[in-house]
Parts: structure tokens; C-alpha cells; sequence
């Protein structure tokens, strides 16, 4: 939605009255480059995309400087250096950006227990309670502002508003680091005006057809009578953007459970046929997947293999467990049989496996026995030694080959 | 194909022979019965490829022939008729049935398309039907109703020489049973097992429960895994479930000298108030000692409740977690006026010992069975 550059910046006085727009949506300005440039405080001016430095990689961040050359995320690398040849590369290190977002969202949690994470770098915050604590919406969301640029050097954007939708739609534009609320009264004034392709749930197939009844903002959906709207998008999709023309979005700030899902994945060089090699990557992976789990002191209960073939069709399997596990064998177990049963395949391009369904560990009821027990203990035995010693000291056999070998030259983890 | 029979005997036979038909299935015809009318009377019978019913009832047949029908229809109608007798005749592709008053014209499906049933081989032994039947009933109710983990969906039955053991797990209890067995074939060297789906087992019990004695046939071949309940006339087959069952005896405790003997109906009672204030899956917690037991349901904010309630501890005293859903099951299974709850210990601190649960005839007196039901507690949270 919008151009993401910043030149429909919109945002509030102070003297706002914020008390009808208790929902706040907050999301960091460029966050992976906005930490990589806070130890390059020199590049800050300067057009800088964040991505790992190779022919095939895509684009993970780019900052405000890199994004007035129409430079966005997702987009290959190569295509932002032909938009902007004096863009700088960063390496990006998701260490880092994890580290920051436990920062800024415990900031979050200090203002309101309702607070909706959505990925790392944003979330909704219900601070309706806060009111008799620290003040009126449009205070609380200064204060986090303040309280993010004082603790950490970011930047953020809040919106805020009487639902989600318009919450985040309002974030959106009072970027870079803005505020804006619409209170209540003047949801439909902000709205209307708006294209259709900012409608939550409107994706490009949809726009299409809604441009083709001359349906071109959120106004002239408004106006439109639910019956054609169901006739043109469905009937489900049809009362939900009535509701959301309308202002209408009953979805409430719910308290989240932290991470959704931990995974790996790699996009290798060249596209690789080798099964051997897919296995040892997927071995590779699920071990790192289990340590990261053990970590976070969680356990997931589904376990997921992606392939993307040279032709970019995509494909995911997946398996739920019995009972939960943190443990990587077994991961690496399920992930493989996962693979066996695709079968035949085309050469592929990026390989990843991931864990869902996640949940704290130890709160599962415990079993009369345990199938991984043995090695439970001993990739905990192994975590020790890498804590003290450097990760990946003690590894499978397999993986124990030259580095080289092993392909894979750049590693995405999945965030 | 025409023939008269008595009402409530063709009732209750065509009941029967729905009974374990699938809900939904993706061949039509097999949510059929087939009818088949011969001169040794009128037999009934259903396939799905995974389970098969048969009966043979009196019947008197004018005309025979074999014909394919809905079989949960036949079976609505035939529980709805007045009570005259019944009337069956084709006319065609159709079938006709009258009763009394009633007409009903029913299509018939191909039965040229209809599987075979399978064969059913030599008998291996014979079960005492209402001890059965009670043993399934106490045994698959721990059975796992989660298809992630197919062999555990089932009941293991182990044949040994004069018994039948009946075993079941979902991983969080094992509950165990063994019935006498009469083998009628020669002394096998080989164990004989048989996974049987749960839900299955349990419609054999039901059914069986007051036939006197079970005639049992297992197949346990490579190509053909397949076991046989026949008894008045009526016969069950089920294909087995592969894999192999996880060894959950040695789970049990050699001895255990820990324990609380309680009134089941009391503790039953207690159970089900206390853990009324509960949250979905949480855990009640349970104190023993020497003035009784005494329930407490914690963890949740909105409320809270305990109850004490009489029993006599045998040892230290002992403080555990238990599900309540979980120990129900297992009290409601003991089928005895006392119960004896077992303690046991682990080396992992991280794990509470299984709980035993078995049944006790008094105060002082052990049951005479030999059921045993095995429960993990969870771990104590303060």
C-alpha cells in the first residue's frame, strides 16, 4: 500500500483528541535498517539496502534514502542496484533485529497487557485501560515513541483509531516516524479517500476486479450496496470489505503467544538435484531449528518442509507429531520422511524446515514414555558444549564435511 | 428373491448389520447391506474392506436371490415398522417391502459390484463373552482417539495359553485386562497378537456382551491381517492395525507399597464437583495422607475449590497432579465399591512416577480381577 517512501506523510498535532481512538497499531521505520545503520551512524543519509551480498539474493530492508529510488524489501538485489547503483549493502544479522524487537516490544508490554505482536517489527497495542495511568491514547503513544528512540535509537510509527484496519492504515501514513490518530468521528473522512488496494483483504486479483466496476476508493465501496459488492468478491469476502468501507472491523487486540513458528531456510547458489545434499541441509537445518526451540524454551508440534523449485513453484508438506518436541533428530526424522514422500522432483532453489503449532515447554502433560528421551539429553549435552566452545563444534557425522561442500551460501533464517 | 420374516428378529438383524458401517464413504456401495435369501434362510451382511458383519436369521424364503440396499435406511425402516410380519420381494431394481399397513419401494444397488467378504479361517480360541465384553469397556477407554499415532488407536490383544491380556494406551495412561481363553487350535510356539481398532473392540463388546461364548479366528499372515468374533450366528471381522505396539508392560510397577485405598463413588463424586472450576486440560491436584485425601483444584483465577474426602494411606504421605478426565476414566473402569491408588517413584525429577490404579472388593481386600490401569501424573506446579 502506498509508496512506502514517505511522501504521503500524514500526521497529528498534539491537540488531537485521542480519546476515541484507543487502538494503537506501532511499526518500527525500516527496522533491519535502522539497526544495521545504528552502528553506521554515518550512512544514515545515504541510500542503504540491507541483503546479503550475492547474484541471487533479495532485498531484507532499505532505508528511506534507498527507498525515494523505488527500492523496496523482496525485490532482488540486482534490480535495487540498476534502481540505485550508489545504494550501499549491509549483511543483515537477525541476531541483532530479534534483540532490538525484545527491546522495543517489552516498551510495548510496560504500557498495556493487550499487546498483538505481528512479526518483529510491529504490533497492535489496546491501551483503552492505560487512560487513568498514564493518559489519553495519543500520550501513550508518544510516550512510546519517546521511549523507543531513547532506549534503543529507532524510529517508529503509530497509528491510532477506533479498530485494527484503520489503526495500521494510519501508521502507515504518519511514516517515517509519525504519529497520527483518527479519532472516531473522522474514521469515514480518513478512509474514503483512500484506493481500494489499501482495504485489508484486498490482494491484486481483487483490486482488478474492483477497478473494473469503477470501484476505485474505499468511499465508493462504501456506497456500493453489499449485494453487487457479494456478486463481484463472494459473499464472505463481500460483507468484509463492506464492514471495513464502513469503518466496521470487530477483530479485537488479542494477547499473543509470542512466535508463531521457528524455521530455516537456504537458497542455494545453484540449483541443486543431489538428494544426498538436500537430506544434509535438511539434517543441518532441523538441528538448528531444535537448538533455537531448546533456546526459547519451546516446543512446536508440526513440522514443516518447504521446497522451491528453479521454476519458483513452491511447494510445503507437513506433519504433526503426537506430542510436541524441541528435540532436532527428531525433527530431522520427521522433516525427512516429509521429503521421501515427495519423491521425484525438479532441481531446487531454496529449502527450509519449519516448526509450528509452538508452545512453552514442559506444559505438555507428560507421556508414560518419551521416544526422544535419549536424545533429548544429548543435544542438551551438546547445546553446553556449543554455549562454551562456539556452535557447531559437535554436529552429525554427515555434516562434518568441508564447508564448501556442503552449498549452501547464504543463509535466510526465517523470522 | 421373496421371503416372510418375523419383525423384530429382521429388525434387530438388519441393525446389526449396519451397525459398524462408516459414516461417509467414498463407494457408494458400500454403505449397502446385502440381503441374501438361500435355503438355509436369510442372511445379512455388510463390508467396507476394513470391517465385515454377517447374521443368518430364520426367514421364510419363497423365492431366492441376493440383492444390495442403503443399509442405514433398511435399518430406519426396519426399527419403524409396525409389528406384523414382513414381506420382501423385487420387482426388478426394486425391492419391496411390506409390513402391516406400511409400503416402502426401495432402489437396489449393484450387487455385482459388491466386494467379497473375507474368508473367515480355522477358529483359534474361544472367550467367555461377558467378561469380554466388560474387560473392552474397561480396557479401550485409554485407547488414543488421535490418528498421528494409528497402532495406539487400537487394543492390543495378546493370546497366551489359557488367557487373553487386552491392552491399551494413548501414551498418557495404559490400562490392562486379561480374560480366560480357551485355545482351540494347536499349541502355537509363536505369541499370537492382534491389533484391533479401539472403536471397533467396542462395538464387538456391546454386541457380544451376552452370547455366552466367543468363537475367535486370527489371521495374522503377511498378506492378511484379519481377526473374527462369531457368536449366535452373527459374525464380525476386522482388518488388523500394523505396527507394532509399544511395550508398555514394563511400565507397570514390580510392587508397589505406597498406597491410598478410597471409596470409587466418593472419589468419583469429589472429582467431578472440584474440577468444576478447573480450566480446559488443566490438572486437579491430590494430597494424601493419613486423614484422607483431599482435593484441590488451583491455576485458575476466577475460582477455586478443594474437598476432602475419606480413605486409608498405606505408607508416606504423597501429593500428585492428575487430570481429572484421565482418573474418571480409571475409577469408572475398576468396577469395585473401594479402589487402591499406587504410588511409585522416578529418578527423573523432572517426571512423577505413574499412579496404579486397581481395584479393591473392601477396605482391607484386593480385587479379585486383574485390571490395571496406569496413569501419568503431570507435573506439580508449587
Amino acid at each position: 500500500m502506498g509508496r512506502q517512501d514517505g511522501s504521503t506523510r500524514q500526521v497529528s498535532a498534539d491537540s488531537v483528541d485521542s480519546s476515541t481512538a484507543p487502538i494503537l497499531h506501532v511499526d518500527l521505520d525500516a527496522f533491519f535498517a535502522s539497526v544495521e545503520l545504528l552502528e553506521r551512524p554515518d550512512l544514515a543519509d545515504l541510500p542503504v539496502v540491507v541483503a546479503h551480498n550475492s547474484l541471487r539474493s533479495v532485498v531484507t530492508a532499505a532505508n528511506y534514502p534507498a527507498r525515494k529510488f523505488g527500492v523496496r524489501s523482496a525485490i532482488p538485489l540486482s534490480r535495487a542496484l540498476q534502481l540505485c547503483p550508489s545504494a550501499i549493502v549491509l549483511e543483515p544479522h537477525f541476531e541483532k533485529y530479534r534483540h532490538y524487537s525484545r527491546l522495543v516490544m517489552s516498551i510495548f508490554d510496560d504500557m498495556t497487557p493487550l499487546v498483538e505482536r505481528l512479526g518483529i517489527d510491529e504490533a497492535f497495542l489496546d491501551v483503552a485501560g492505560a487512560r487513568g495511568v498514564i493518559g489519553p491514547p495519543g500520550d501513550v503513544a508518544r510516550l512510546i515513541r519517546e521511549r523507543v528512540r531513547a532506549e534503543t535509537g529507532l524510529a517508529c510509527s503509530v497509528g491510532a483509531a477506533a479498530t485494527k484496519f484503520v489503526a495500521k492504515l494510519a501508521s502507515g501514513r504518519a511514516k517515517p516516524d509519525g504519529l497520527l490518530v483518527i479519532p472516531r468521528s473522522e474514521t469515514l473522512s480518513f478512509l474514503h479517500p483512500l484506493p481500494v488496494g489499501a482495504l485489508w483483504g484486498v490482494g491484486a486479483v481483487t483490486e482488478k476486479s474492483l477497478l473494473g466496476r469503477g470501484l476505485h476508493t474505499i468511499g465508493d465501496i462504501a456506497q456500493t450496496p453489499l449485494d453487487v459488492l457479494r456478486r463481484v468478491v463472494g459473499d464472505a469476502g463481500g460483507r468484509k470489505l463492506h464492514a471495513l468501507a464502513n469503518g466496521i472491523d470487530p477483530r479485537p487486540v488479542t494477547r499473543d503467544t509470542a512466535e508463531k513458528s521457528i524455521g530455516h531456510e537456504v537458497t542455494f547458489e545453484i540449483d541443486v538435484s543431489d538428494a544426498g545434499t538436500l537430506r544434509r541441509e535438511l539434517l543441518r537445518q532441523a538441528s538448528q531449528v531444535g537448538r533455537r526451540l531448546r533456546a526459547s524454551g519451546l516446543e512446536g508440534r508440526t513440522v514443516v518442509l518447504k521446497l522451491r523449485y528453479a521454476d519458483f513453484t513452491t511447494i510445503t508438506r507437513s506433519r504433526t507429531l503426537a506430542e510436541p518436541t524441541d528435540v532436532g533428530r527428531r525433527i530431522a526424522d520427521e522433516v525427512r520422511d516429509l521429503y521421501e514422500a515427495v519423491g521425484a522432483h525438479p532441481p531446487v532453489r531454496l529449502i527450509g524446515v519449519r516448526m509450528e503449532q509452538l508452545t512453552d515447554a514442559g506444559t505438555n502433560a507428560a507421556g508414560l514414555w518419551d521416544d526422544d528421551e535419549d536424545w533429548r539429553g544429548a543435544e542438551r549435552v551438546i547445546d553446553d558444549v556449543g554455549e562454551r566452545f562456539g556452535t557447531d563444534l559437535v554436529r552429525p557425522a554427515s555434516l562434518m564435511k568441508p564447508a564448501a561442500e556442503l552449498g549452501p551460501s547464504k543463509r535466510r533464517p526465517h523470522l | 428373491m421373496k421371503f416372510q420374516v418375523n419383525r423384530d428378529v429382521f429388525s434387530e438383524a438388519v441393525s446389526f448389520a449396519v451397525k459398524l458401517l462408516p459414516q461417509r464413504t467414498t463407494l457408494p456401495i458400500l454403505s449397502g447391506v446385502l440381503v441374501d435369501a438361500t435355503a438355509d434362510g436369510l442372511t445379512l451382511s455388510s463390508f467396507d474392506y476394513e470391517v465385515s458383519t454377517q447374521t443368518t436369521i430364520t426367514a421364510d424364503i419363497e423365492e431366492t436371490g441376493r440383492v444390495l440396499v442403503s443399509g442405514r435406511l433398511l435399518a430406519d425402516i426396519a426399527s419403524r415398522l409396525p409389528a406384523a410380519p414382513v414381506h420382501v420381494s423385487t420387482e426388478g431394481s426394486k425391492i419391496i417391502v411390506k409390513c402391516g399397513t406400511a409400503n416402502f419401494t426401495l432402489l437396489s444397488m449393484p450387487v455385482e459390484e459388491y466386494p467379497t467378504l473375507p474368508v473367515i479361517a480355522e477358529q483359534s480360541g474361544l472367550l467367555p463373552a461377558e467378561a469380554f465384553s466388560t474387560a473392552v469397556s474397561q480396557v479401550a477407554v485409554a485407547a488414543s482417539r488421535d490418528d498421528v499415532t494409528p497402532v495406539i488407536t487400537g487394543v492390543q490383544l495378546e493370546v497366551s495359553e489359557n488367557s487373553l491380556s487386552l491392552v491399551a494406551t494413548d501414551r498418557y495412561r495404559v490400562a490392562i485386562r486379561e480374560v480366560d481363553w480357551e485355545s482351540s487350535g494347536k499349541a502355537s510356539a509363536d505369541a499370537v497378537t492382534a491389533l484391533v481398532p479401539a472403536r471397533t473392540l467396542m462395538e464387538i463388546g456391546k454386541t457380544f456382551g451376552h452370547s455366552g461364548t466367543i468363537s475367535v479366528s486370527i489371521t495374522n499372515s503377511d498378506e492378511r491381517e484379519l481377526i473374527a468374533f462369531s457368536a449366535d450366528k452373527k459374525t464380525v471381522t476386522s482388518l488388523l492395525i500394523k505396527g507394532n505396539f509399544p511395550p508398555v508392560r514394563r511400565l507397570f510397577p514390580d510392587v508397589a507399597e505406597n498406597y491410598a485405598v478410597v471409596n470409587t463413588a466418593d472419589l468419583m463424586e469429589a472429582v467431578r464437583r472440584v474440577s468444576l472450576v478447573l480450566e480446559r486440560e488443566a490438572a486437579l491436584r491430590f494430597t494424601f495422607t493419613i486423614d484422607g485425601v483431599t482435593l484441590e483444584a488451583i491455576g485458575s483465577e476466577q475460582a477455586q475449590a478443594s474437598e476432602t474426602i475419606d480413605g486409608h494411606l498405606n505408607g508416606d504421605d504423597t501429593i500428585v497432579s492428575l487430570k481429572p478426565q484421565f482418573l474418571l476414566d480409571g475409577l469408572g473402569a475398576v468396577h469395585s465399591e473401594f479402589v487402591r491408588i499406587s504410588f511409585t517413584k522416578t529418578d527423573n525429577p523432572n517426571k512423577p512416577g505413574p499412579v496404579l490404579i486397581t481395584s479393591q472388593s473392601s477396605k482391607d481386600q484386593p480385587g479379585a480381577d486383574n485390571y490395571k490401569y496406569l496413569l501419568q501424573p503431570n507435573l506439580l506446579l508449587r
